[in-house]
């Protein structure tokens, strides 16, 4: 019956029957919140996620990490949960087994969206099969962003869930001041000069060290332009790293190459 | 028994004391990108590279407002933003304490303003963005002549840059004209 009124419904139809908590819940959730003594059950519901999350949900569960120290233990039925923790894009066909979960657990109870896909739908949010995050229509007291989260993340996460700890991460809104201006990355450097040296590095070590690599070498010559083979010479036997040796005996090749031009 | 003591002993224990006392990150580790607001020029790189739409750019034409936005929800941590950004402004910090129990503290915004175009005076870029690009200019080893020739087409909008290559194309036409004449 369930299943057959969800399925033929619009988006605009769907966002109507989004689950409301019940205020009497909320008001039960906030004394339980205020004052918890006892440890907490988590149910898992896998919305049609990678995995990735749940690998780092169990990797929260090993010794390392322990979140049974605190009381905080998976349980196999939503009947016994306490903490309902959505993973996933929340793909089309899971949205109803994600609806039976959350009736079906106890009230108070906590609904986390864990992972990027469980906040928002992450990179999936524009499939055509995905709702795009469980807050669609889920009342979500805690968002565990991450790709996936680290335990630590997830420890976090259940710790700010539960009151022990508080968020750090808040809304921020800049607007552009009167006197505000980007500063040039390297100035003494001649812009076709920093060009190559970036384009070689990159080409050689990749996009993001490649810059990293670039950057380093352009402040060595900025440093002392009559002593740059001497100055590069001393880093790297100081990194001692032969993959990067090589890149930067080429960028001095190109610097060489380019003084010698100009 | 006692053997399985003295192991016990021995290991000790493995447990991190995390989160009553901060955890060690990897260096290299990827976690929430830290905009510099100062140093960004809005140019928008960053959000055509963000694989998952979490960096968007909006255009307000009324306002002459552009808007960056990041909904660290939807980040995936991949650092295409910080490899793409010209200027530096975004950097992954080893920062991963991103939960919130509400999701408008997921959002980050900044306002940049828009440059009208001096000859038509609609909004065409963000003035940081032009400033940006004339610095370079000035930093470059061109010539005097073609550096303030460029810096002024810099505050022309494309349209009017195009408008602007066809008023000299047709004058150089007639010039030839007359000079075969």
């Amino acid at each position: 019956m369930l299943r057959d009124s969800v399925t033929n419904l619009t988006v605009a139809e769907h966002s109507q029957y989004s689950i409301h908590e019940d205020p009497a819940a909320a008001q039960l959730k906030g004394a339980l919140l205020k004052d918890i003594h006892r440890s907490v059950y988590v149910y898992r519901v896998d919305c049609g996620g990678c995995n990735g999350c749940e690998i780092e949900i169990f990797a929260a569960l090993t010794p390392l990490f322990d979140v049974e120290r605190f009381g905080i233990k998976v349980v196999s039925s939503p009947r016994h949960a306490d903490v309902l923790v959505y993973t996933g894009s929340m793909t089309r066909s899971m949205r109803v087994p994600a609806l039976r979960a959350y009736h079906a657990a106890p009230d108070p109870k906590i609904c986390v969206a864990y992972g990027a896909c469980g906040c928002s739908g992450g990179i999936f949010h524009d499939l055509y099969c995905v709702w795009g995050g469980a807050d669609k229509f889920i009342p979500i007291d805690v968002y565990i962003p991450g790709c996936p989260p680290t335990p630590a993340a997830t420890i976090y996460g259940f710790a700010i869930g539960l009151g022990i700890l508080g968020q750090k991460l808040k809304a921020t809104h800049h607007v552009q001041g009167e006197d505000e201006h980007a500063a040039l990355i390297h100035p003494q450097t001649p812009y076709l000069l920093r060009v190559q040296i970036e384009r070689e590095s990159r080409r050689m070590a990749g996009y993001l060290y490649g810059e990293q690599i670039a950057d380093k070498f352009l402040t060595i010559t900025e440093e002392n332009p009559n002593q740059v083979n001497e100055n590069v010479q001393a880093y790297l036997d100081k990194q001692a790293d032969p993959r990067l040796a090589e890149i930067m005996n080429r960028l001095t090749t190109v610097y060489d190459g380019y003084k010698g031009a100009a | 028994m006692l053997k399985l003591l003295r192991e016990v002993l021995k290991t000790g224990e493995a447990t991190l004391p995390y989160p009553f006392e901060p955890i060690e990150v990897m260096p290299g580790f990827r976690g929430k990108p830290n905009h510099n607001p100062d140093q960004c020029i809005a140019c928008g790189a960053c959000a055509i590279a963000c694989p998952p739409n979490a960096l968007t750019m909006t255009t307000d034409l009324d306002q002459g407002l552009q808007t960056w936005n990041l909904f660290m929800g939807r980040c995936i941590y991949c650092g295409r933003c910080e490899e793409v950004c010209p200027t530096g402004a975004i950097t992954l910090s080893p920062d991963f304490e991103l939960s919130v129990m509400n999701k408008q503290d997921l959002y980050e915004q900044a306002d940049y303003k828009l440059a009208t175009c001096h000859r038509c005076g609609k909004y065409f870029a963000p003035v940081k963005e032009i400033e940006y690009a004339k610095s370079i200019l000035q930093q470059s080893d061109l010539p005097e002549t073609l550096k303030t020739n460029a810096c002024t087409l810099l505050d022309f909008c494309p349209e009017c840059k195009r408008k602007n290559d066809v008023a000299k194309m047709v004058n150089l036409y007639q010039e030839k004209n007359d000079v075969t004449r």
